[in-house]
């Protein structure tokens, strides 16, 4: 029952990811005054993109024919151990906080080794940066993790959003809201989104995710696009999870209680494109040599949030 | 398996060498002469592996019992659990190079005179062992003096200038260490230099606690300049590089191991640490950790960028060790509990470390001798051309930038996790561990990044000289050690991490694949996540096969904009690190700079540009000159005395010798 459970919950994330993405195009085209594609776009060009035959350029190797799965793997495993739906159903080993960090580490690792394996400038530019932003991040990241941990006396991901499930709202979210907005820059570094990244444009310089992608296409592109979409579909759950823990439950559940959960992971991961959008839309795109600036910042509000917790803790 | 053959085997471990020595020298005008040594070396390495597995199976693993070593009633040494773990590393090592160095010496023949490197090696790994057999002061202090200079003659194996000048630097800063273990320890043993480990204890006892603190930085200097702690790693990164690539893997993955029993072994003998002592460690430990690790991110040479590597794990593992002085022995239980987990992480890293710098080093060797280079900014394209070794490589940078499924990942979680659960302790411990936790997880994000570097610059995209297009196949004795430790990698997840969390619970019905617990009840199990990594790639395949487009890729050209591009237009490694050069300016003292020199008086605009960049050492611009100007000042000074007039002379030993009279009377 506990693997059906798991299953079901990894596939709902699996199946709303490209929805996400879609969300996040349209509202930022109605914030632009624009009609804007159908929210369900990025399951049709995906779908097409898995029928189409394959370039593969002849300066690459086999890393760059691995660096797909290895992405799409990463964020299989984020997709199935954030509690969207239930907490308390994965083996704590295996949604440990600093694992699933490691995880994001290991997907970013590889998309940077695809671009550096095309002997193109343009994927090799793509890679420094995605990988300096991955290294910089990390503390920011870390601590935040630690933090939420921290908070709730548990060191998994379902015990975390557990947690917040079991108390009042009041009591529970105030102590890490200025964790969750130190979640929430990493959140934007790591999905390659504004002001880190322009995810939109494949010809600008100050690019970063679409520059390391460009080489690949068919299948292998899907699984990239598939992988960027799952990864920023689960944070997103992480961070909706907590702010707005409403719908998610513990084994056993009703068919009531599921409904609800679903109606409810949908309508955060509505709310959470939105704010996306709308951040996107509200402010520009940092130069990339200023980025030490963004990261320094999010380390700062992360570490904040550790010491006000810290003071919650101990006072 | 009786305590005889474990007794007959360490003896067998510690006299071959010396053997092989010998025949070195008696065989040295005989081509298979190296085969022969290195063989010798691989038997050494052996059998002294086996008997440590005999110790680890008669006596336990977490026992503090120890095992009488008699050597045929020659000597008499009590053998604790930590000197066999830190001499089966040795064996380890000598073992894996040596395989190595049967096929990766012999093409250097001209560079090195083999029969002399093989001797010093020889000399080197008696040395190492000897250090941690050591029952007393004195054979301790000789014996490191042993493995020191040994170690001296391999960073100058090759003779070229840039060698000896590393070795000089060595050679001197091995020595200022050497000063301040012995005076350290003789201060501990009340200068008695041929006490027993069991009589410096003893007159520790009755040691001032001014003396106390003093021996304890003494050692601390002494034992951190050879682990390459800054700011004494100075040597480190220009000698470890030198030396042939095999002696590189042991000096690097296992040296500094014996400097970090050293240390471990002199801090047991304190009756109590002073009270500073845990913060010291712990603050150099996690400078040398960032500093190592941001340096190997902005180095172009590949086996320096694995020195500073060194010296980054070596930090990480000697700030463990600070919190471990720290928390142990606590009177609150609650903070003493954090010790074992810290323990934990302070072996698993030890022995991750060794796995994989040993086998980089060996990887990286076997590169630079097919392709003449070891400037990441020359190299590229090697995956295309042996697909199995980019492999390993990866592999073993996987595992040294501690990602799963890898050993080093888990030992590195067992320290975050330890961090996060130890913040519940007090609010105190609460505060330091999280900026611990912060700068341990930049340091891991900059080593990711050091580690991705190397690779891609090596591996990735295309080749971008001759040598690196047209480089020969691989022989199976450079990529078979190195494949080793990437299994020994794995194994040291699956296997060594849940048997050393809990060294007694296997009695109790633990399993290898029960969940590992540390600190505040969290838990990992590498099994679990080796599981996951596997279904999840099977998962994959096979929605590839049935969902996906079949047709084979078509193979084209990079996308070019219409125009040809070349190897050189790709981002070197130094373009690469860019942005780190920059975002870290202050600390790297990194400079760049247009230089525009005219050719033509009568046209400003033909001129020739060149851009030059440099990164300076912190260090050696902030500490070593202005103690070199200061030196330097002070012999000026004294300069003035030496005018070559006869009669100050004579005043002068007047002076001294009423001085002399007036102090002793």
């Amino acid at each position: 029952m506990t693997y059906l459970l798991i299953t079901f919950q990894a596939l709902v994330v699996l199946l709303s990811a490209p929805l996400v993405v879609g969300m996040v195009r349209t509202l930022k085209a109605r914030f632009q005054n624009r009609q804007g594609p159908s929210i369900f776009l990025p399951y049709v060009s995906m779908l097409s993109l898995l029928r189409k035959e394959m370039t593969i350029t002849k300066h690459s190797s086999w890393v760059f024919r691995v660096v797909p799965f290895v992405v799409l793997g990463s964020a299989f495993f984020l997709a199935l151990v954030v509690p969207s739906l239930f907490f308390g159903i994965v083996p704590s080993s295996l949604d440990n906080i600093f694992l699933f960090g490691a995880v994001v580490a290991l997907g970013s690792v590889f998309l940077v080794l695809g671009g550096m394996d095309t002997g193109s400038t343009f994927g090799n530019m793509g890679s420094s940066r995605e990988m300096t932003l991955a290294a910089l991040v990390e503390p920011a990241f870390y601590v935040s993790l630690a933090t939420l941990a921290l908070a709730t006396g548990a060191w998994g991901m379902g015990g975390i959003i557990g947690h917040f499930t079991s108390l009042p709202w009041l009591v529970a979210v105030p102590p890490v809201i200025v964790t969750l907005i130190g979640f929430l820059f990493v959140l934007l570094a790591e999905n390659a989104r504004y002001p880190v990244d322009n995810p939109a444009t494949h010809l600008e310089l100050t690019m970063v995710h679409e520059a390391m992608i460009l080489e690949y296409s068919g299948t292998y592109l899907a699984m990239l696009e598939y992988a960027s979409a799952i990864k920023l579909t689960a944070l997103l759950a992480v961070c909706m999870g907590i702010l707005i823990p409403f719908g998610i439950s513990a084994p056993p559940v009703t068919f009531f209680g599921l409904g609800v959960a679903l109606i409810a992971f949908f309508g955060k991961l509505a709310l959470g494109a939105f704010a996306i959008a709308f951040i996107e839309s509200v402010i520009v795109k940092m130069r990339f040599y200023r980025m030490q600036e963004y990261m320094m910042l999010a380390f700062f509000i992360a570490l904040l949030g550790l010491a006000v917790e810290l003071i919650v803790l101990y006072h | 398996m009786s305590s005889f053959t474990i007794d007959c085997l360490f003896a067998v471990a510690f006299v071959l060498p010396l053997v092989g020595v010998v025949l070195s020298l008696l065989t040295r005008r005989f081509s298979w002469n190296n085969t022969l040594v290195q063989s010798i070396f691989i038997l050494s390495g052996f059998a002294g592996l086996i008997a440590g597995s005999y110790f680890f199976a008669l006596l336990g693993i977490g026992n503090s019992a120890s095992f009488n070593a008699t050597f045929f009633g020659l000597v008499n040494i009590a053998l604790n659990s930590m000197q066999v773990f830190f001499l089966m590393l040795v064996y380890g090592g000598v073992l894996l190079t040596s395989l190595y160095a049967i096929q990766s010496l012999p093409p250097y023949k001209d560079v090195y005179v083999l029969p002399t490197l093989n001797v010093a090696s020889a000399f080197f790994i008696v040395g190492m062992q000897a250090t941690i057999l050591s029952p007393s002061l004195f054979t301790f202090l000789m014996a490191w003096e042993i493995m020191s200079v040994s170690a001296y003659f391999l960073v100058i194996a090759d003779r070229s200038d840039e060698s000896l000048r590393a070795g000089w630097l060595y050679f001197v800063m091995t020595h200022i260490g050497f000063a301040c273990i012995a005076a350290g320890l003789l201060l501990l043993a009340g200068g008695n230099l041929f006490a027993s480990w069991h009589d410096v204890a003893l007159s520790a006892l009755s040691a001032t606690p001014l003396a106390i603190s003093v021996a304890f930085v003494l050692l601390f200097a002494g034992f951190g300049s050879k682990a390459g702690l800054v700011p004494l790693h100075q040597w480190l990164p220009y000698a470890h590089p030198q030396a042939p690539s095999g002696s590189s893997a042991l000096l690097s993955g296992v040296m500094l191991k014996v400097a970090l029993f050293g240390f471990i072994q002199g801090v047991a003998l304190f009756p109590f640490v002073p009270s500073f002592s845990a913060f010291l460690v712990i603050g150099i430990g996690l400078l040398s950790a960032f500093f190592g690790a941001l340096r190997a991110a902005v180095e172009n040479d590949a086996k320096r960028v694995l020195a500073w590597s060194s010296i980054e794990n070596m930090g990480l593992i000697f700030s463990a060790v600070g919190i471990y002085l720290l928390v142990h022995g606590s009177p609150d239980s609650a903070v003493s509990a954090i010790a074992p987990s810290i323990a934990l992480f302070i072996i698993l890293h030890t022995v991750n470390h060794f796995i994989f710098k040993t086998g980089l080093f060996m990887a990286v060797g076997a590169v630079a001798s097919k392709t003449h280079t070891r400037n990441l900014d020359e190299l590229g394209g090697l995956a295309q051309r042996w697909p199995i070794f980019a492999g390993i490589f990866l592999a073993l940078s996987l595992a040294a930038a501690a990602l799963p499924p890898f050993g080093t990942f888990f030992g590195e979680w067992t320290y975050f996790q330890t961090l996060a659960s130890g913040m519940t302790v007090s609010a105190l411990f609460g505060g330091s561990f999280a900026l611990i936790l912060a700068l341990l997880a930049l340091v891991g994000g900059l080593a990711l990044f050091a580690y991705v570097r190397m690779f891609s610059a090596i591996f990735l995209g295309r080749a971008r000289t001759t040598h690196a297009e047209q480089v020969s196949p691989m022989p199976i004795l450079l990529w078979l050690p190195p494949l080793s430790s990437v299994l020994l990698s794995i194994t040291a997840g699956l296997f060594l991490f849940p048997i050393l969390s809990a060294p007694n619970a296997f009695t109790e019905g633990m399993t290898l694949f029960g969940d590992v617990a540390v600190l505040g009840g969290a838990s990992m199990n590498a099994w679990w996540v080796l599981l996951s990594v596997l279904s999840i790639g099977v998962l994959l395949m096979v929605f590839r096969r049935f969902l996906s487009n079949r047709n084979p890729a078509r193979i084209t050209d990079t996308w070019d904009c219409g125009q040809p591009i070349t190897p050189r237009m790709q981002y070197t490694a130094t373009g690469f690190s860019a942005p780190i050069r920059f975002f870290f300016k202050s600390i790297l003292m990194s400079e760049k700079e247009l230089i525009i020199e005219p050719i033509s008086m009568s046209n400003p605009w033909i001129v020739r540009r060149r851009l030059v960049w440099s990164i300076q050492s912190f260090f050696e611009y902030w500490l070593y000159r202005p103690i070199g100007i200061a030196v330097f000042a002070v012999s000026h000074a004294v300069k003035k005395l030496q005018n070559g007039v006869i009669q100050l002379y004579l005043l002068l030993v007047i002076c001294a010798l009423v001085l002399t009279l007036a102090t002793t009377l």
